[in-house]
Order: structure tokens, then C-alpha cells, then sequence
């Protein structure tokens, strides 16, 4: 104990005696420190965001019959309530590449439903929970348990409280969630519900309309929501759609919108290599800078094996003082990126707020441990660049090292 | 207490290799006074280095109290420096950063062996006993070149040392303080009864020692 006080005021000492130098190490580190840190919990906030607020953003592509009416302003959230229908494994049998997610949706519009008043027109949606991306995340509200059969879920406009009953072609419902506002009409006002459960539902619309609605054939669908894989081009996948799919017609959504979910997923690849590339510069800097620090000292270290410092000891002081200043600049920087985290705050997250677009800090703790790693990095990056020359120098002859050649 | 045996340190230089000890046998008896004397270059820096754990011999080999040194690992060798050994350098061997009485406790604060207050009060009793008993909250700056050796001196004299090395303590002193330090010196010899073997340029000084090894050109002249 008495050592590692002893040493440690030595090494303090030390950091004082070159106060310039000293402030620039820490200085260099703190920024490093200061990107790493507002990089990673930007990076981590973005990505919670993106899990439910860039799926918000809606499909790529739509792929709906050819003879579909298709609203084209309306983001790309359900497909068209149309009659016309397409086949089931349509996009299966095509192997087309550039596609990461394929949501079939089936879309069947009614006046029959007795829901909602006498002739009220009712979209009911059947989606397949497995591969949708574009209702599930626009959940709002939900009953505090897993979706059961007989669960629907109401868009924003239907005045229905969450866990009432209600009841379609006579048979009764549960209203499990409700969507946020989207801005899209049949989402707005729809009723959604797993495809097997609207399959389901088949005999008693045939009971009140005398037929099956085309979609609600079990292998027919409305329309495939598409959203494509990183770098994929929207011109790309669409010229291969409509190569291979006969009778059908694709409907792009905004492009800016891929362009965003695009950006954000190279920015990400982007920001961790930089944030590694930040680590090693630093490390190769504090290592040529703790060579010269070392070799500047060599005849004090010498002096110190002289009268009975153990290597351990000298490497030990030297890291002590390399790992101080490090931390040290760690810590400033963890400060300086938190003021950065405001500035964004104030403007790039504010401006995706306005744009609709939810964005979701990293809760607190984490961003307490990325701070806390932040730190214990910088320090480790002090003990690796300054562990060699360290080691080295204590290696030598006192004597050779109090003549300045070791 | 001390015995050196074919004795040889070669450096390598750019300009090939200096041959600055070229085997020599050496053997001092214990509480004796030794003096070294011998033009500037003929190894005496050397020879001394070596014998206190400073410098690896090239060849043959140091036995001191019957231990060969140099067969030490990096652990007992650093004890070794440590507790057996008190060294005075021929020039500024303070730390900078540290007070007189914290350069003079430093040996025994490497080593664990006695508590804090105990080793500050036997620094201070030191300081007092080299005549800086005002000094002991200076910074090496703050002192004299007399002071400074005299600290040193201090400083070797923490761990009591069974073997005192001293390589011309003196040469950048005036005359005056130099025969204050070489008192001081020799009167550690005689009332301690530690060993010391000194390299000097005096030799009024080198006539009072019980032996005197002359070197030239890195060996003993008989
Ligand atoms: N570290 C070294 N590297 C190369 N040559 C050295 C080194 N130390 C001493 N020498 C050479 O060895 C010889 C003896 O030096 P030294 O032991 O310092 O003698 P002295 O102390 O008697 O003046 C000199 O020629 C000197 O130049
Ligand atoms: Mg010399």
C-alpha cells in the first residue's frame, strides 16, 4: 500500500513537472475520448431508434395486382383494398435479391361487418405477424400481455377503448393495441388482426355475403410490403419485380425515406470503424509519446534501480502516470461529449422529432457504463502505449541508464 | 567481505569495443577504508558500478559476504541495491521532484520493511547527523552542491548498508566543503564500521586508508 502511494505521488509528480506536455496528452486523449464517447451513445441511441422509429418509416416497395388502384402519396404501411388479389408465394417462387423483409398483407374492405353502425365501410387487415414491418411498430398502447387469437388491433382514428369487446360478422373480438396516428387513411381507420385469424373469420362472411372475398382465399393475398436490403437500389429491385412477376405493378414509396434508412445504417459501419481507428491512434500516440517521456528520464529511472526499485515497481510508477493522465483525459472528454450529446440533442434529434421521426436516447445506465468504459479505455490505451518503452528502459543497467544509454 | 575475481567490463561503441576493466582481482576486508585512485578513463567508474550491482561484469565475477552478486535475479538484486549497498554518485543524484527528507527516506520506502513514521524519523536523524538538520523540507534545487551530497550521503545511509561506495563524491566541490563531506565520509567508516571504498583524486586522503588500489588502463598496479 505504502508502495503504491509512494509511487503514484512519484508518477503524479512527474505529470506536474511537464504541465504543457501533460495538458496536451490530455487534451488529445480527451477528444478521442470525447467522439468515442458522443459516437457510441448516438450510435446505441440510434439504433433503439431505429428498431421502432425507422420502421416506422414504411416499406420500400409495394407489389400489388397490375389492375390495382394505388394511392401513391399514402406512405407504404398496408397494401390497396382492391378485389383484384395476387398468388400467395408469389415473391418465393421469384428469388429475387435485394429484398430483406416481404410482408404479405390481405385487404378486405366491407360494409358488411356491422361494426362501427349500420353500412360504416371497415378495413379488416389481415398481416403475417412474422414478417410484418409496418404495423406491429406502430403500436401505441397494448394490454399489458402477449397477443392471443380473438386480439385485434384498432388504427389511431377508431374511438374504441383498449380491452373492450367487439364484434365482426357477429363474431366477438378483443381489442388488444392501438396504433399511433399515421397519417394514412386505411391505416388510420383499419382493423388489424393475423391473416390466419381473418382466414378464420371466412365462414361468417360467407354467411352475411353469400361469397369468399377473393384475398380471403388461403393462398391469394392483397399486395407484398417490401423493404430492401442495404445498398439495394429501389430501381434495381423493382425492374427485377417486374421482370419475373407478370401482372403486377410496383409502387415505390419515398425514396428519401430508404435514402434515410440506408444513410443511417452505412453511418453506423461508418462510426464504429472510426471509433476503432480513434482507439489505435491514440494508443500509437501515447506510446511514441512515453518513449520520449522514458527516455527523457532514463537517468531518474536508473537512479531509482540504483538504490533498490524493483523493475515491477519502476514499470509500475511509469504506468501509474501514463494511466493518470489517460483516465484523466478520458474523464474530460466523457464531460465534453456530454455537452456535444446536448448540442445534438438541441439540434439533429429535434429536427427528427419535427420530421416524425422518434428518437430514443440510451437510458441512462448505459450511457453511465459507455461513459465508464470511455474512461477505463482511455486509461488501458495509457498502459499499452507507455507498457513498452516502460518495460524495455527498466530492463538496462542502472548505470547504463544514469549515463543516458540505456 | 568483498572479492573480485578476473574481473573485465567491455562496452561495445560504435567505434568497436572499449575494454574498460581488463581482469581484476580485488579483496577488501570488512569496516575497511579502501581507496581508488587512477587518471581520468582508467575504469575506476566502472570497476566501481560493477561491484555495486550497477553494472553487469562481462566476465568474472563479485562475491560479496560470500554471495556472488551477479547470480542474483532481478528481485534479490534489487534488494540487494537496496539494503547491502550505499552509493555515492560523482554527480546530482537527487530526485527533483522529491524533498531532502523524502529523497533520503525513498530507499527504505522502496522496501517495505519499516513503517513510515520509523523511516521519517531515521531520515530526518540522518539529515541532522550530515548537518542539514534546517533542511529537511528543501527541493534539491533549493540546495547547495554540498548540500545536495551531503543529502546523498544521507540517502545512503537509510538501509545501513554493509558496503559504502563512494566515486569521487567530491570532484565539482570547492576545497573547503570537500573536506567537510570526506570527514563525514570517513567518520561513517570508523564510528558505523561500514565498509567504504572510495575513488578519489586526493591523495592526502587516499594515504589515511588501510588499502589503496591504484588502477590504470582498467587494471590493478601491483
Ligand atoms: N557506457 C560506456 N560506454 C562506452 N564506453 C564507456 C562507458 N563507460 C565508460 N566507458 C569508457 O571506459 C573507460 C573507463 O571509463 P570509467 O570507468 O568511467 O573510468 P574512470 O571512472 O576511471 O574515469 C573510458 O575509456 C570510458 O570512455
Ligand atoms: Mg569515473
Amino acid at each position: 500500500m505504502l508502495q503504491h502511494w509512494l509511487l503514484g505521488s512519484l508518477a503524479l509528480q512527474n505529470i506536474g513537472r511537464r504541465k504543457a506536455r501533460a495538458s496536451l496528452l490530455i487534451a488529445a486523449v480527451a477528444i478521442s475520448s470525447a467522439i468515442v464517447f458522443t459516437g457510441v451513445v448516438m450510435m446505441r441511441s440510434i439504433e433503439t431508434s431505429m428498431a421502432v422509429g425507422f420502421s416506422r418509416l414504411g416499406a420500400d416497395l409495394m407489389v400489388v395486382p397490375q389492375n390495382a388502384l394505388t394511392n401513391i402519396t399514402a406512405a407504404l404501411l398496408t397494401a390497396e383494398p382492391t378485389g383484384e388479389v395476387l398468388d400467395a408465394d408469389l415473391l418465393d417462387q421469384a428469388h429475387i435479391t435485394g429484398i430483406s423483409r416481404a410482408a404479405p398483407q390481405r385487404v378486405f374492405r366491407t360494409e358488411q361487418s356491422e361494426f362501427g353502425g349500420q353500412g360504416e365501410s371497415v378495413d379488416l387487415i389481415g398481416y403475417d405477424p412474422g414478417n410484418d414491418f409496418t404495423i406491429q411498430p406502430w403500436i401505441n398502447e397494448r394490454l399489458g400481455r402477449p397477443m392471443q387469437p380473438g386480439d385485434v388491433i384498432l388504427g389511431a382514428a377508431r374511438d374504441v377503448p383498449l380491452g373492450s369487446e367487439i364484434a365482426l360478422f357477429g363474431k366477438p373480438f378483443r381489442v388488444y393495441a392501438k396504433l399511433g396516428r399515421t397519417g394514412a387513411g386505411t391505416h388510420e381507420r383499419g382493423i388489424f388482426m393475423p391473416s390466419a385469424e381473418l382466414l378464420a373469420l371466412v365462414p361468417a362472411i360467407r354467411e352475411q355475403t353469400r361469397k369468399t372475398p377473393p384475398m380471403l382465399e388461403p393462398r391469394k393475398v392483397s399486395g407484398f410490403l417490401i423493404e430492401l436490403t442495404p445498398g439495394a437500389t429501389e430501381l434495381q429491385v423493382r425492374f427485377a419485380l417486374l421482370s419475373h412477376l407478370s401482372g403486377t405493378k410496383v409502387v415505390a414509396g419515398g425514396s428519401l425515406l430508404t435514402g434515410i434508412r440506408q444513410g443511417v445504417t452505412a453511418l453506423l459501419g461508418g462510426a464504429i470503424s472510426l471509433v476503432s481507428m480513434m482507439f489505435a491512434s491514440t494508443a500509437l500516440m501515447v506510446s511514441v509519446l512515453f518513449s520520449a517521456i522514458v527516455t527523457e528520464r532514463r537517468s531518474e529511472l536508473g537512479l531509482l534501480k540504483a538504490i533498490g526499485a524493483k523493475r515491477s515497481q519502476i514499470v509500475g510508477m511509469v504506468l501509474i502516470e501514463a494511466i493518470v493522465a489517460t483516465g484523466g483525459g478520458g474523464l474530460c472528454g466523457v464531460v465534453f461529449g456530454m455537452l456535444l450529446l446536448r448540442l445534438f440533442e438541441r439540434s439533429l434529434v429535434y429536427y427528427l422529432t419535427e420530421i416524425g421521426v422518434p428518437f430514443l436516447w440510451l437510458d441512462r445506465m448505459d450511457t453511465v457504463l459507455v461513459a465508464a468504459a470511455c474512461i477505463l479505455g482511455a486509461g488501458l490505451i495509457g498502459a499499452i502505449g507507455a507498457l513498452t518503452p516502460a518495460w524495455r528502459s527498466s530492463r538496462h543497467d542502472p548505470y547504463d541508464l544514469i549515463r543516458g544509454e540505456g | 567481505m568483498l572479492s573480485c575475481r578476473r574481473l573485465r567490463k567491455t562496452y561495445q561503441t560504435d567505434r568497436g569495443p572499449v575494454d574498460a576493466v581488463r581482469g581484476v582481482d580485488l579483496d577488501v576486508a570488512a569496516r575497511h577504508y579502501v581507496a581508488v585512485i587512477g587518471r581520468s578513463g582508467s575504469g575506476k567508474s566502472s570497476l566501481m558500478a560493477m561491484i555495486g550491482g550497477l553494472s553487469q561484469p562481462s566476465a568474472g565475477s563479485i562475491l560479496i559476504e560470500g554471495a556472488d552478486i551477479w547470480s542474483f535475479n532481478d528481485n534479490a538484486m534489487a534488494q540487494f541495491r537496496n539494503r547491502r549497498i550505499g552509493y555515492i554518485f560523482q554527480f546530482a543524484s537527487l530526485l527533483p521532484t522529491l524533498r531532502a527528507i523524502d529523497n533520503v527516506a525513498l530507499p527504505a520506502l522502496l522496501d517495505r520493511h519499516s513503517g513510515t513514521a520509523d523511516t521519517y524519523n531515521r531520515a530526518a536523524q540522518l539529515l541532522t547527523e550530515v548537518g542539514l538538520g534546517s533542511h529537511f523540507d528543501a527541493y534539491p534545487s533549493e540546495m547547495s552542491a554540498g548540500e545536495q551530497r551531503r543529502t546523498v550521503i544521507a540517502r545512503a545511509l537509510i538501509n545501513n548498508p554493509i558496503l559504502l561506495l563512494a566515486d569521487e563524491p567530491t570532484s565539482d566541490l570547492d576545497v573547503e566543503t570537500e573536506s567537510e563531506i570526506m570527514a563525514l565520509l570517513l567518520n561513517v567508516n570508523h564510528e558505523r564500521g561500514t565498509t567504504l571504498i572510495l575513488v578519489t583524486h586526493n591523495l592526502a586522503l587516499a594515504s589515511k586508508a588501510e588499502q589503496v588500489v591504484q588502477i590504470a588502463d582498467g587494471a590493478i598496479v601491483p
